[in-house]
Parts: structure tokens; C-alpha cells; sequence
């Protein structure tokens, strides 16, 4: 069973199409990858699946429940979704590691002593454990993005989403979140990642699923949508096939 | 009347200064955040009713409230103690001032945080509590301090309610000693002295919580 | 119903003096708008002095009149000075200490907003051969109160309200003939709300007359 199946997921703003249908699974354990144009709808795809946008119809089943029902516990969904944000969100007034804690005595209502070790644990894992004191104005952006990635890992969840995750950065920083991601796909953890950064799709992931005014335009092997593809306007997004930077 | 009787009559004063000071800061905070976070919820008439409290508030001379309070009031039945009454007129006008430097400050949270907030399946008030208000009062430091100057200064109208408090024991004592000048003087001095107090407190406290490179943007 | 009839014969029988007070509030409300705005600009100038002494006994007038009551600065001219036999008249004494005290905080509204120029301009100004007096007044000043419009409507307002504290160094403004009415027909509520009210209109008109004068002179491009 996957872990995550989107069923003909439509949703409109004032009249406004944005997602016209949308089917898409994830499987557990699978890196999965959406691409596309400025305004395709790749965000508010994401924000559909964990209702920080109500979908106008269609179905989104989490490992075999319909989440989108009007009876779904949705704080309880969100916890289960780690969600890693463009510009790194992280809380301005909390310390990294206060920033891993704040979900784990909050929401899981555990010890401040055990919260801090298990976020210890995150932040070594995003090798950002000598930082752990620092205020996110003191880390620089691809630094900011680990912490990021360590708040979402600490409460466990099933699955990472991934919002334009290297956008906000430079290049060099971007390769710093590619290796974080290709780490975590080692260590079994399923993501599913929105991005228009053709480098970070070619070295995350073989699947890759591409999105086009609302419609899922095509799905494939990374290397068969970046090369010569059939479709003229999946050919015109990735223009010649990625060039490595 | 010996410079030392002077001395302890000015200090007696200042703990009533000190304590309208305190009282009306307190109503003004404890108004000012009420009003700040009801400011959050979508609610026309409940809108309404807060537009109009701070415009009112921010529109009367705190002397004028005060009259109507402390003398005022009992014509219709309600008698007012003079702290109430300074609490009731300058403590409410702090706070529809406060209301409007809490409100700007929070208007200044970077909304990507809150979305954050949301996305980890945190509740509306578990984000207000632990992201909201922390980086709210943070922002804020400046329009408080300004505000707890105020009523400080206008604490001395205590004095028109029989509070007696520095500007009550320096009239008496004018009158007592015909040295007008020299205990107006003083006490000018002596409200300075206050001021920097609360400079000195609230500048430690911002320095306490103080988080680098937290500014509204 | 029958109180508020008599309260408007007795306020009708008191009309000439409550108006003289309205005329007395708003001449004291001007006056002190305009020199706190002169003066303002004065001190400010004065904080931008390249002479240390001269900027730090600015700043120390500032400091000083932002933390002191101002009722007791009137006080110590009013009751103190005739002790040294110099009598000045409750207007005189108004008008100096609200003066004295508008200046201090028009002068730090100009000095946030000097804080928020850009400073490359004035550099510019000076390298064209401008002296320091003419990039104050054809640079500095002009974009400074245009950008301080907010808070110098804020110290307008208060202005206007504070005038009511006037009463306890006897000058006969709005509130005082109010009280005297109140003790009058010792109907202190509704005397003391119709107070409120007027007061509140009156602050209403300068809300109203401030925002066309921030549509009329706010730059594009800037915040104010």
C-alpha cells in the first residue's frame, strides 16, 4: 500500500483553477520529485496534502485514510508531515535547538531533558549539533536549512515534504541540502519534494513528476524527462537537459 | 521644617508616584494585550467595539476621564477609591495606546513562521503563546517604554484625586515653606530620577531577553 | 431625559463662557503647535552639531523634559517664580513650559527620522560645495518633517489635550469653565462627558485635516 495517494485533487481559487486533478503516489521509502513552472500549482499541492489549504474536491489517503473528510484530525495529520519551507521558517526567537524542541514539548508534550537530547540527536544527524545555541540570524542560509530539516525530523513523521527547499540558496549551499536528502533517503525516510532547481531533481530522485497549469503533464525517470522528451513544453522547461553547476 | 522632615515627606510621595505609576501601567499592559490579541479575531462588531474603544481612549485628556470618573461617576451611582479612579482614566488610556504598539509589533511576525507554526500541527493559541507573543514583546520594547514614560508623567494629576502622592507633598510643602522654587525644582529632578529608573529597568530586561537579530523587518 | 433638558438650560445660560474656554483651548492648542514645531526643528538642529559639548547638552534638554512631568514645570513658573518677584501671566507660562516641552519631543521625532535618511544624499549635497546650513535646509529638513508627519500629527493631538491641565495654573480654557458650570448644577457626569465629547471631536478634526496633509506631501516611494 502507498504510503500517500492523491486521487483527482482539484482546487480553485475565485473561479481560478489551480490544481485541475491531480493524481500522485508515494510510496514508502521513495524519494519523489515535482517539478514544473512558476504558478503550475506545485505549493499549494504540497499545502493540500497537509490542509494548510483546503482542497475544492478530490482525495487524499494517508496510509489508507481519506485525510481530506471534514472529521480528520488535522493537527494530529500535520504532526505526521514534516514540512521544510523555502525561506527555512525558522522561529526567530528560539535557539536552534529551542527551534527542534518547541514540536517535541509542545506537541508531544515530552521533558524538556529528553526533548533536548532527542533534538542533540537531529541536529548531529544534520551535523549541526555545534551550532545548537546559535540564533537562526547567526547561520547562514544552507545552515538555517538543516536546522530546518532537524525541527521536521525530530517528531518522527512519515513523511518529509520538501517546498522549494534550495531556492533561497546559492549553489554551494544547495549541494550541502542534496547530500542532506540523499543521506536521509538512506536511512529509508520518504520525501516528497516540490522544486524547479533542475540539479537538486537530477540528484534526489529517479522519479520526477511533471506539473503544468494544474494537470500532471507527465511522470518518469529522471534521466527520460530531462532528456529529449516528446512533450514541446516539458522540452522547453528543462531547455537542453540540465547542465551540472 | 528641617531638610531631612522635606526629604521623608518627598520619599512618602514617591512610593504613591511609584504606585500609581505601577498600577496604571499594569491596567495599560494587561488592556493593551487583550485588546492586541481580540485585534486577531474576524469579527466585525468585535472590530468595531476595539476601533472604537482605542480611538476614544486615545482622543480624551486623561484629566478629563479622570473628573469624569472620580467625580463623575458617583452622580450615576458609582463611587470610584482615587487608585481605581487613576487605574479607570490614565491605566486605560495606556492601554488603548499599548493595543496600537502591541498590534503594529504583531503585524511585524514574519507570517512564514506562523505557517511553520501550523504545518508542525501546532494550535492557534499554542502559536500565539509560543511564537506570537514572545517575538510581539520583543518588538514592542521601544512603544513600552514610551508609554510607561507617559504615565509616569501623568501620574502627578493623582494629586486632584487626594492621592498624596510627590506632587501632593511638594504643594503642601510649598505652602508651608514659601520655597516654591526650590521643591518644584527638586521634584522635577526627582521625576527625572524615576524615569531613569525605568530606563535602567527596562533597558536590563531587553538586554536579558535580547535575541540577536531579531528586529521587525 | 428631564436631566440632560436642564443640563442644556444650564449649559445654554453658560454658552459665552464655555465658548471664550473653546477659544482659549485652541489659541493655547496653536500657539504651541507652532513654536514646539520651531523650536523642534531648532533642537534637532542642534543634536546634528559637529561640537560634542553642544550635542550632548542637547541631548541632556531631551532626555530631561521627556522624562519630567511638564505640569511640574509649570508649576515651578507659576507657584515658584514670584518667590524672585517675576510674575508671568498663565498664558506666558504656558506657552513657555509646552514650548519648552513639544520642542524636546518634536526634536526626537525629527532625529528618528533623520536616523532613517539616506545618508548618501547628504554626502552628495556637501560634494556639490553646499554648506552645512544649506544642506540642513534644503536636503535634511524637508525630506525629515515630511517623513515626521505622523508623529508631529501624534504631538499635535496631544497638544490639544494636554491644554487641559492648564486649569490648575488658572488659565480659563474649555475644561476650567466646564468645571465651573459642573459646580454649577452639580451635574459632574454629564458636564465631564460633554467635555469628553468635544474634546474628542476636536482631536477628530486635526485626524481629518493631518491626512490631507500627508496625501498633499508624502514622497512616492517612501514610507511615512
Amino acid at each position: 500500500m502507498a504510503l500517500l495517494e492523491v486521487r483527482n485533487l482539484v482546487k480553485e481559487y475565485d473561479g481560478k483553477t489551480v490544481l485541475a486533478g491531480v493524481d500522485l503516489d508515494l510510496e514508502e521509502g521513495q524519494v519523489k520529485v515535482v517539478m514544473g513552472p512558476s504558478g503550475c500549482g506545485k505549493s499549494t499541492l504540497l499545502r493540500c496534502l497537509n490542509r494548510l489549504i483546503d482542497p475544492t474536491s478530490g482525495q487524499v489517503i494517508f496510509r489508507g485514510e481519506d485525510v481530506t473528510r471534514p472529521d480528520t484530525d488535522v493537527r494530529a495529520l500535520r504532526q505526521r508531515i514534516g514540512f521544510v519551507f523555502q525561506h527555512f521558517a525558522l522561529y526567530r526567537h528560539l535557539t536552534a535547538l529551542e527551534n527542534v524542541t518547541l514540536g517535541l514539548r509542545k506537541l508531544r508534550h515530552m521533558p524538556a531533558r529528553e526533548a533536548n537530547e532527542k533534538a542533540m540527536h537531529e541536529l548531529r544527524r544534520m551535523n549541526m549539533h555545534e551550532h545548537a545555541d546559535k540564533y537562526p540570524a547567526q547561520l547562514s542560509g544552507g545552515q538555517k536549512q538543516r536546522v530546518a530539516i532537524a525541527r521536521a525530523l525530530a517528531m518522527d513523521p512519515a513523511v518529509l515534504f520538501f517546498d522549494e527547499p534550495t531556492s533561497a540558496l546559492d549553489p554551494l549551499m544547495s549541494r550541502e541540502i542534496v547530500a542532506v536528502i540523499n543521506q536521509l533517503y538512506l536511512d529509508n525516510v520518504t520525501m516528497l519534494c516540490v522544486t524547479h532547481d533542475l540539479f537538486l531533481a537530477k540528484y534526489i530522485s529517479d522519479r520526477v513528476l511533471f506539473l503544468d497549469e494544474g494537470r500532471v503533464r507527465a511522470e518518469g525517470g529522471a534521466d527520460q524527462m530531462f532528456s529529449d522528451h516528446d512533450d514541446p513544453r516539458i522540452r522547453a522547461f528543462f531547455g537542453h537537459g540540465p547542465q551540472d553547476r | 521644617m528641617s531638610f531631612l522632615q522635606i526629604l521623608t515627606l518627598l520619599a512618602a510621595g514617591a512610593g504613591y508616584t511609584l504606585l500609581v505609576t505601577l498600577a496604571c501601567i499594569a491596567t495599560g499592559l494587561a488592556v493593551g494585550l487583550l485588546v492586541a490579541m481580540l485585534s486577531r479575531v474576524r469579527s466585525r462588531p468585535l472590530q468595531f467595539l476595539l476601533g472604537s474603544f482605542t480611538y476614544v481612549f486615545r482622543g480624551v485628556p486623561v484629566l478629563v476621564l479622570l473628573f469624569l470618573v472620580f467625580f463623575g461617576l458617583p452622580g450615576i451611582g458609582i463611587r470610584v477609591p482615587p487608585l481605581g479612579a487613576m487605574m479607570l482614566s490614565l491605566g486605560l488610556i495606556a492601554g488603548a495606546y499599548l493595543a496600537e504598539v502591541f498590534r503594529g509589533a504583531l503585524d511585524a511576525i514574519d507570517q512564514n513562521e506562523i505557517v511553520a507554526a501550523e504545518a508542525m500541527g501546532m494550535s492557534r493559541l499554542q502559536i500565539l503563546l509560543s511564537i506570537e507573543v514572545p517575538q510581539m514583546l520583543r518588538f514592542s520594547v521601544p512603544g513600552m517604554l514610551n508609554e510607561f514614560t507617559t504615565v509616569l508623567k501623568y501620574s502627578p494629576f493623582a494629586y486632584t484625586v487626594g492621592i498624596p502622592d510627590i506632587m501632593k507633598q511638594a504643594m503642601a510643602l510649598a505652602a508651608t515653606t514659601l520655597r516654591g522654587l526650590e521643591i518644584y525644582l527638586a521634584i522635577g529632578l526627582l521625576y527625572f530620577a524615576i524615569y531613569k529608573l525605568i530606563l535602567v529597568a527596562v533597558r536590563a530586561l531587553e538586554r536579558r531577553f535580547r535575541v540577536p537579530g531579531l528586529t521587525p523587518p | 431625559m428631564s436631566g440632560w433638558l436642564s443640563f442644556l438650560h444650564d449649559a445654554l445660560d453658560y454658552w459665552p463662557q464655555i465658548l471664550a474656554g473653546l477659544g482659549n483651548t485652541v489659541l493655547l492648542a496653536v500657539i504651541i503647535t507652532v513654536t514646539g514645531l520651531i523650536g523642534g526643528v531648532f533642537v534637532f538642529y542642534l543634536t546634528l552639531s559637529p561640537n560634542r559639548l553642544y550635542r550632548r547638552v542637547t541631548e541632556g534638554y531631551i532626555s530631561f523634559f521627556i522624562g519630567t512631568p511638564l505640569i511640574v514645570l509649570l508649576f515651578l513658573m507659576y507657584y515658584g517664580l514670584p518667590q524672585w518677584g517675576l510674575r508671568l501671566s498663565p498664558l506666558t507660562v504656558s506657552v513657555i513650559g509646552f514650548t519648552m516641552n513639544v520642542a524636546a519631543y518634536n526634536a526626537r521625532y525629527l532625529m528618528t527620522a533623520y536616523n532613517g535618511l539616506d545618508h548618501g544624499e547628504l554626502e552628495a549635497a556637501r560634494a556639490q560645495g553646499f554648506s552645512g546650513l544649506q544642506v540642513f535646509r534644503f536636503v535634511t529638513l524637508p525630506q525629515v518633517l515630511r517623513m515626521s508627519i505622523p508623529g508631529l500629527t501624534n504631538q499635535t493631538i496631544l497638544n490639544l489635550k494636554d491644554s487641559s491641565i492648564v486649569f490648575l495654573i488658572q488659565y480659563t480654557e474649555f475644561f476650567a469653565q466646564m468645571q465651573d458650570l459642573a459646580a454649577r448644577n452639580f451635574q459632574y457626569f454629564k458636564t465631564y462627558l460633554v467635555a469628553g465629547i468635544v474634546y474628542l471631536l476636536l482631536v477628530s478634526i486635526i485626524v481629518i485635516a493631518a491626512r490631507q496633509l500627508e496625501r498633499r506631501f508624502v514622497m512616492p516611494g517612501t514610507r511615512a
